[in-house]
């Protein structure tokens, strides 16, 4: 087909969504900066990073709603 | 309907090479995805083991609209050597076996990112935040362009997502619609009953409760 590659519905929702969670990312950006230079594999930033991606995704699903039925 | 008929089509094309759906039967599928003949060429297209016949001996047969969803592995041991020790489940009632079911796989089978940093997996596993413990066997499966609907839909990864749940939800309650409904007319109909019932109680008991009593000397 000629047409251009169709976007990505969600992704381009989370892009669009990026912005609104600035806050989450950047404390998420500052844990990795602070568990650079660990060695001991213990540090991670799961945390940060499950804060960033549910603001996302709260974001994301109030542009769409999966409807209840089976459209 | 036709997001059924399109979930049915990434089901087969995307994920009947590992998960089973050995619940659901080709003739679920007539009326509601495809028409009776289509749902029929598509079943003759596999082989099913039927038997004995007179001679004491199984033999194969091209499948009919009775027959169930074939199966990628014969038992659960073959699934998991295939898989690198990981069964993957069967998906006849998956939207039904896990906490919010839609949403979830939904969300699993799109939100497959980077793991964070400080988080390594081991190889042979991929990360994915929605599955508990965040390492899944699966590798991610919905790729935009991985398949092309008969209809001509362009095949982004949302889209063959929120398809394939529309088609795993109605495999694990085909009845949905139809309970629902009945769901809100007897509701309804019950609390109209109920208010009569309330009043018509409240009008009996009225004598008793409008009562008065005295209690009096005796001289």
């Amino acid at each position: 087909m000629a047409d251009e590659e169709p976007v990505d519905q969600k992704k381009y929702l989370e892009d669009g969504c990026k912005p609104k969670c600035v806050k989450q990312l950047r404390s998420y950006e500052a844990c990795v900066k602070r568990i650079q230079g660990d060695e001991s594999g213990h540090k991670h930033c799961t945390g940060q990073y499950f804060d960033y991606w549910s603001c996302v995704d709260k974001c994301v699903s109030s542009f769409i709603c999966l409807e209840p039925q089976f459209g | 309907m036709i997001r059924i008929r399109r979930g049915h089509q990434v089901y087969q094309q995307v994920c009947a090479s590992c998960h089973s759906m050995s619940l659901i039967s080709f003739r679920d599928l007539v009326g509601v995805a495809y028409t009776e003949e289509e749902t029929k060429t598509m079943a003759a297209e596999i082989e099913v083991v039927d038997g004995p016949n007179d001679e004491g001996e199984m033999f194969t047969r091209p499948g009919k609209l009775s027959d169930r969803f074939p199966q990628p592995y014969a038992n659960e041991a073959a699934a998991r050597f295939a898989n690198g020790g990981a069964y993957p489940p069967d998906l006849s009632l998956i939207t039904k076996a896990r906490h919010n079911g839609q949403n979830y796989v939904f969300a699993l089978l799109t939100g497959y990112h980077d793991p964070p940093a400080g988080v390594t997996i081991r190889e042979g596993l991929h990360y994915n935040p929605y599955f508990p413990g965040g390492a899944i066997a699966m590798p991610k499966m919905l790729i935009d362009g991985a398949l092309e609907y008969e209809d001509g839909t362009p095949a982004t990864e949302a889209q063959m997502g929120k398809d394939v749940v529309t088609f795993l939800s109605w495999a694990a309650e085909p009845e949905m619609e139809e309970r629902k409904l009945m769901g809100f007319k007897w509701i309804f109909l019950l609390s109209l009953a109920l208010l009569q019932a309330a009043y018509y109680r409240r009008l009996r008991w009225s004598v008793l409760k409008s009562r008065r009593l005295v209690l009096d000397v005796v001289n």
